[in-house]
């Protein structure tokens, strides 16, 4: 037998069930376009009788009212790691193919201001230059079009350099970042130890969890997961990256230095500390942006600077033998026509002749006006095919970046749209929540009303007789 | 669950990378027709780039040919001029040497009368000799010097007067695989030093004078054999000049050729572009107005 006022207790607990109901409602609503937001569902569970109030004894009471028991995130933990993974995957192929496609701009090619139409256009005023060698003006204009090769090479290969030193210093802020995100998440789990401990509500902290995870894994494909105390666990190439309440520090140990500069070879990376406080030095590819920045470091750019460097090199080495051949116009034989510093081709070719009647354009020892090494220089311009080879296979990679990059993106918006299914706010949904809420509330208002009147008839009316 | 769950920022979501991919559509047909190219970087067209390149090359090759060859043509038209003025010269001389041959009838004024215009035709050979193009003696070769042939100012003797070199002569590649000699040096066509149309000349004036009849007839003997070397080198260089009119035809034709399918590789074809440019701007028009349909209502605007 229930107590007389324990429906006006039930009728309390709808209340307070609905108003929380209302509450994680207008929560959503206010959320909806909050990114990493995972919309949030009151669960309730109805209130029971004691089901052994005391030893000898029965109750008779039927169910009692509801309490909100918990609020579940609308999440699951393997679509998140989904999310993550391809996350990682478009971020490094994003990058690559952005940092690529810059590169690619800086080429100028196929168009009439690069290397190519330089190389043609050397060629034809060593032609022209042929067909007059007498000509001073035949001279200084070939000399002039053999600087405008060398300014071409030299305008490239500083776009190289410009884009490597900018990959070095994004580097740079990416460790920062990383290490940043690392420790921020640390102290996330620690925080969420901490409220579960104390029963508070952890929805919030799971979020910015969840959030900082997907930022490492963007930064640096890390494989992240939650263990059992609601922590979040990160692995880096197979070390530990967070742990616990401990996060390691990513350092950069070689191939950048700390202003950003090279220090040759490839970029190499440790934790120091690790996660226990020691140091260990990581090996393998990385994800993500980071990923992308390395392979843009240690393999497309220098890749690309070594094919301009041969061409530079040959083109230089093969005008130089023909015009050692030729002699000039007092007869002499031919000096180099460019120069360069074997360990560093392309900072330092250069024209070497600066007089035009040095300029080797006779074929016949003592001079005259033969024009033939002039003629055969032209054909010793020969490295448009090892160059359009180099163009075009950067081309070939930066199309193929691209178009991965495409089919990663469709992919990517699969998961995030299964992840906002599974976890997005819907507007429509929250407003019929928030209406069922509002009725039940008022249901539970007008039950207390009936009670209150019920209670008004027992108390105020039994006994009197009119 | 059978439905899929849909929420507004799935659909917010899709409407703004529905609208950007649309938006990407159009840069793209927009750049194509303002760059009038469809291929602006290599990767637009990896395999296209690379013809384009190459074609490149050969359309500035091609180009270089063609002016080779007008350059070539410059020379062996002069030197064909030339030629036919050292024909009439030599054929004026051997009239004039058969004229004193006739030497019975002849009087010594007559005999001295000729042999002033032999001397004044070897002289005009001479300057004929060193005609030159660009400043260049025509029959000089290589040589740096401004004339040929120079005249001994004491003896009167006519002599070469480039050294002799190991020279290929003046060449002009015309085509890939052709290289034209398009001079002639100046033995080739007077005779050498010593045996050329100007001594025998001297000789022929000599011989009038003294009413030498043996050496009026050896003179025209060799006179004969002058015309017939003359008449060979202008063969020559007409045959030369053949060659390279040929090539410089089918060079400018090559650079036609190239241009044209560079312009089908690289060029933007502006029929497709424009009917795409059209397509594109409906089909983004239609993403907008799907959009600003989609994302308005909600369940609040049926409320009260």
């Amino acid at each position: 037998m229930a107590g007389t006022f324990a429906s006006i207790n039930s009728a309390l607990t709808a209340m307070r069930y609905q108003q929380v109901a209302l509450d994680v409602a207008s929560t959503n609503v206010a959320n909806v376009s909050t990114d990493g937001y995972v919309r949030r569902r009151v669960v309730g569970q109805t209130l029971g009788a004691a089901s052994a109030p005391a030893v000898w004894s029965r109750s008779t009471e039927t169910s009692s009212g509801v309490q909100a028991t918990r609020v579940d995130r609308m999440t699951d933990l393997l679509l998140d790691s989904r999310v993550r993974r391809e996350h990682g995957r478009q971020s490094y192929l994003d990058s690559m193919a952005a940092a690529l496609s810059r590169v690619e701009t800086g080429l100028a090619e196929p168009g009439s201001s690069g290397v190519a139409a330089a190389l043609a256009d050397f060629r034809s005023t060593l032609a022209d230059l042929g067909n007059a060698p007498g000509s001073d003006a035949a001279r200084s204009q070939a000399l002039s079009a053999a600087a405008t090769v060398v300014d071409a090479i030299n305008l490239q290969s500083a776009h190289l350099s410009d884009e490597a030193s900018d990959q070095r210093s994004h580097l740079l802020t990416s460790v920062v970042e990383i290490n940043s995100v690392a420790s921020e998440l640390a102290s996330t789990n620690r925080t969420i130890a901490a409220a579960l401990g104390g029963g508070s509500d952890t929805t919030t902290l799971m979020d910015e969890r969840d959030a900082l995870a997907l930022r490492l894994a963007e930064l640096t494909g890390a494989k992240a997961s939650v263990q059992g105390d609601g922590s979040m666990y990160v692995e880096l190439n197979g070390q530990p990256l967070v742990s616990g309440y401990n996060a390691a520090r990513l350092t950069v140990t070689g191939g950048v230095a700390a202003d950003g500069s090279a220090t040759g070879g490839p970029v190499t990376f440790a934790l120091d500390p690790d996660t226990t406080g020691a140091t260990t030095a990581l090996t393998g590819t990385f994800g993500g942006d980071l990923g992308a920045t390395v392979d843009v470091l240690d393999n497309a750019l220098p890749s690309y600077i070594a094919g301009l460097t041969s061409v530079a090199r040959d083109l230089a080495d093969h005008v130089n033998a023909q015009h050692a051949l030729g002699f000039d116009a007092s007869g002499a034989p031919g000096g180099k026509l460019f120069d360069y510093d074997p360990a560093d081709v392309l900072g330092t070719l250069k024209v070497a002749i600066t007089d035009g009647s040095k300029l080797a354009v006779s074929a016949i020892a003592g001079g005259g006006r033969d024009g033939n090494n002039a003629t055969a220089l032209a054909t010793a311009v020969d490295v448009d095919d090892q160059y359009q080879r180099l163009v075009n296979g950067f081309g070939s990679s930066v199309a193929s970046a691209r178009q991965l990059a495409k089919n990663q993106q469709a992919l990517t918006d699969q998961v995030d749209s299964a992840r906002e299914q599974m976890a997005g706010v819907s507007l429509d949904e929250e407003t019929v929540n928030m209406i069922t809420a509002q009725r039940a509330y008022e249901a539970a208002a007008r039950v207390m009303t009936t009670l209150d009147s019920v209670l008004d008839t027992l108390i105020n009316r039994t006994g009197l007789v009119r | 669950m059978g439905t899929v769950r849909m929420t507004q920022g799935m659909m917010t979501r899709q409407a703004q990378t529905g609208l950007q991919s649309g938006l990407n559509r159009l840069a793209k047909v927009q750049e194509q027709l303002s760059t009038g190219r469809v291929i602006n970087r290599p990767s637009d067209d990896p395999t296209g780039a690379t013809s384009a390149m190459r074609i490149r090359a050969s359309v500035a090759n091609q180009k270089q040919y063609v002016r080779n060859a007008n350059d070539g043509l410059g020379w062996l038209n002069q030197a064909d001029s030339t030629l036919s003025s050292v024909t009439d010269q030599v054929r004026r001389a051997y009239e004039v040497a058969l004229q004193g041959a006739n030497s019975g009838s002849l009087g010594p004024q007559a005999r001295e009368a000729l042999a002033t215009e032999i001397d004044q035709i070897r002289s005009g050979l001479v300057s004929t000799a060193n005609s030159a193009y660009l400043n260049r003696p025509v029959f000089g070769g290589v040589t740096q010097g401004d004339i040929a042939y120079a005249a001994d100012p004491v003896t009167g003797v006519v002599t070469y007067q480039p050294a002799p070199v190991a020279s290929a002569g003046v060449l002009r590649a015309v085509s890939d695989r052709a290289t034209v000699r398009v001079d002639i040096e100046g033995p080739a066509v007077f005779g050498a030093d010593g045996d050329s149309v100007f001594d025998h000349l001297a000789a022929l004036s000599t011989a009038l004078r003294a009413n030498d009849g043996t050496g009026i007839n050896t003179a025209i003997a060799a006179l004969d054999t002058d015309r017939e070397r003359v008449t060979y080198a202008q063969a020559d260089i007409g045959a030369r000049t053949k060659r390279v009119e040929q090539a410089r035809d089918a060079a400018s034709d090559a650079e036609l050729r190239l241009t044209s399918s560079l312009s089908e590789v690289e060029n933007t074809d502006l029929v497709k572009a424009s009917v795409d440019l059209q397509l594109q701007e409906v089909a983004y028009q239609a993403a907008l107005s799907a959009t600003s349909r989609v994302i308005q209502p909600s369940l609040l605007d049926f409320l009260r």
